[in-house]
């Protein structure tokens, strides 16, 4: 079940990545959301009652729905359509980030796939290097800035599936915190990229490019 | 007790300064948080204090609390004169304000945690509140400078996260903790490999908060964008809360027996840190530019003395405190040199002394204070910092940071003098400032030459070396 996951998972963020529409992209962290959901359903049983309902709050309602659909407003609001020019073709995007799952999987096969390693499940942990991994390419290679914060939250969801990779749990008040900054940052940078739409007329970095010495 | 107090004065001051009608009020509660700060500072200093697994005083952290609260003092003095005269209307500046209060309170509490965990919560904070007063003035320029400074931030504190993740993987067993006093006790445990991955992550994290090469692309930019007031706060105090995680990081390190790891790694950064400041301060055209570079030289001397472990440390704090004053006076200096000349351009100041005296005064003595020119403090912590790299063996390094710090003195110097001397060009102003704008430079420079002459005196600099 869970390499299922992890299939639906990883397909999301491939699609994400070699896609040009950017409500596609938008739906395919929704769909990771709902998959991390799932994730930590699946894992009831080792969770405490109170971290189990806060992992489900976070995952259901902030990633799966309340980022996709600031996200879409964003997006709406401004008009933004298409990621035009990317400054990598997206058949390369395609291969480069299929690229990237495969060895990220295959890694952490390689080092935690014996017994060894019992605290930490090898296919979480590749996957989520995968997706940090993904984020930050998208980010480098993308010229909206809306990408860029798109590329931001699939690093984020690659950090939260870091975190359930392995055993163990922070504080309470840390997860609330930062689930709390997450989000406000989120919000901030969503914010930024009306503000920057309404000043510069264009939502792409190469506006952003004045201040240099 | 006290540190109870401390953490939650800020909020309720913050709440205060929203609802305030006026820019005057506005300003005088942030003046009344300073005061409060500072006593309660004073409190938790002498007194130590703990909120059990959260919040704790120890001997590094009470002097970067001392660091903040002083020079925060400083600002919200000079603040009430920019505030007053600004040209946006109460509401704005009561944001401002308000946005203002929860930043240092951020601060504060990134200072006092004893818990990784949480201090990436409140460092996270103060990025957040921290963009806000980048944006203040509205323009484009400031558009552009907080959306680098956010998302470069949010990257590199996203990273440090990762870095804490490792961490706790790092650790054997079922319990797993992030209280550093807890990690320190059982430090000979940990898993080496992903210690050292934790590491690096949360050294890159961390050091793009604190404006450490090659992860500080957001700083120049942010800190001549943002208004003088604020300047003065992201490079006096932001860098040290940043800079103060890199010490527990290390500190961890240290006591699981893998200094050198750590010190190669920090020690790289740090040289790289001063390189690039000096590779820039001599082209860069804007003099809170110039400022900005000189802020990631002095994280750089800084980085580098943190790896040289526990001995170095008394040094570390010194050059900490001394940077930060010093830093604050250059840049509220320089933010009386924005409002009479209107350009942030070095080539559109000339005659600073001549048109106003007092700024042009106070501008030369913080370059003097800046450069670590005895009597300046730095010069003895400088001092310190590179003879125990000597005494190590670490003669290229050492030798490699004189040479950049001479080429960085000297930029700074042709510029600063420039500035100073000549006669003053048509666009300056004939306005008559404030002593508002004056003091707090006055009271930050004299306080270190006094401390220079002490250290100078009671021959505390020999006992380092």
């Amino acid at each position: 079940m869970t390499s299922f996951l992890a299939v639906i998972f990883g397909l999301a963020m491939i699609y994400a990545s070699s896609s040009g529409r950017i409500e596609a992209y938008i739906r395919a962290l929704a769909v990771q959301g709902i998959v991390l959901f799932a994730a930590v359903l699946l894992d009831l049983g080792r969770l405490t009652p109170l971290s189990a309902l806060f992992l489900c709050v976070e995952t259901l309602v902030f990633k799966a729905i309340l980022i996709p659909w600031f996200l879409i407003y964003t997006v709406r609001r401004n008009g933004i359509m298409r990621e035009d020019e990317p400054y990598i073709s997206n058949f390369y995007s395609l291969v480069i980030t299929t690229i990237i799952f495969v060895a990220s999987l295959g890694v952490s096969f390689a080092a935690f796939g014996s017994e060894a390693h019992g605290i930490i499940r090898p296919v979480y942990f590749g996957v989520s290097i995968a997706a940090m991994l993904t984020g930050l390419f998208m980010i480098i290679t993308r010229k909206k800035i809306i990408t860029h914060v798109m590329g931001y939250v699939m690093m984020e969801n690659g950090i939260f599936l870091l975190a359930f990779s392995f055993a163990g749990e922070m504080p309470f008040a840390v997860n609330i915190g930062v689930l709390m900054d997450l989000f406000i940052a989120i919000f901030l940078l969503g914010l930024f990229v009306s503000r920057i739409n309404e000043t510069f007329d264009e939502v792409e970095v190469e506006a952003l490019a004045d201040l240099k010495d | 007790m006290y540190l109870i107090i401390l953490l939650c004065a800020g909020p309720l001051f913050a709440l205060a300064a929203l609802f305030s009608r006026s820019a005057k009020a506005a300003a005088l509660t942030a003046g009344a948080y300073a005061a409060a700060h500072a006593l309660l500072c004073a409190l938790v200093y002498f007194n130590g204090g703990v909120v059990s697994g959260y919040f704790e005083a120890d001997a590094v952290n009470r002097v970067f609390l001392l660091i903040l609260s002083a020079v925060f003092a400083g600002v919200s003095v000079y603040n009430y004169d920019f505030s007053v005269k600004s040209k946006f209307d109460s509401h704005k500046l009561a944001n401002y304000t308000a946005v203002l209060l929860l930043f240092v309170s951020a601060m504060t509490a990134v200072l006092l945690s004893s818990n990784l965990g949480l201090m990436w919560v409140f460092i996270e904070a103060t990025t957040l509140a921290g963009a806000f007063l980048i944006y203040f003035n509205g323009t484009k320029h400031a558009l552009e400078a907080v959306w680098k400074y956010i998302f470069i931030c949010s990257i590199g504190i996203a990273f440090a996260f990762a870095g804490i993740i490792f961490l706790s993987a790092s650790q054997p067993g079922e319990e797993k903790t992030l209280m550093i006093s807890a990690i320190h006790a059982h430090a000979g445990e940990l898993d080496k490999l992903w210690l050292k991955i934790a590491f690096v992550l949360m050294i890159v994290g961390f050091g793009t908060k604190a404006g450490l090469a090659p992860v500080h692309a957001w700083l120049p930019d942010a800190h001549s964008e943002a208004p003088s007031p604020v300047s003065a706060m992201l490079s006096a105090t932001l860098l040290n809360s940043a800079m103060l995680a890199i010490i527990r990081v290390y500190g961890i390190m240290e006591h699981a027996g893998m200094e050198k790891f750590a010190s190669q790694f920090l020690m790289l950064m740090g040289i790289l840190s001063v390189f690039v400041a000096a590779v820039y301060i001599m082209r860069v055209g804007n003099y809170k530019r110039l400022l900005a570079y000189s802020s990631i030289e002095n994280m750089g001397i800084i980085a580098a003395g943190v790896s040289l472990g526990q001995a170095a440390m008394p040094a570390v704090l010194l050059q900490a405190g001394g940077h930060s004053l010093a830093k604050a006076a250059f840049f509220l200096t320089s933010g009386n040199i924005l409002r009479r000349y209107g350009v942030k351009e070095i080539s559109g100041v000339t005659g600073i002394l001549k048109k106003d005296p007092v700024t042009g005064r106070l501008w030369i003595m913080a370059f003097v204070m800046i450069s670590a020119m005895p009597p300046s403090p730095l010069f003895f912590s400088e001092l310190a910092i590179l003879g125990r790299m000597f005494a190590s063996g670490m003669w290229v390094q050492a030798a490699i940071i004189m040479i950049l710090l001479t080429v960085i003195i000297y930029g700074m110097a042709s510029v600063v003098f420039k500035m100073a001397f000549g006669e003053p060009g048509a666009n300056a102003v004939d306005e008559r400032f404030s002593m508002m704008r004056y003091i707090p430079q006055a009271v930050f420079l004299t306080a270190l030459v006094f401390g220079g002459f002490l250290l100078l005196a009671g021959g505390l600099w020999k006992v380092k070396i």
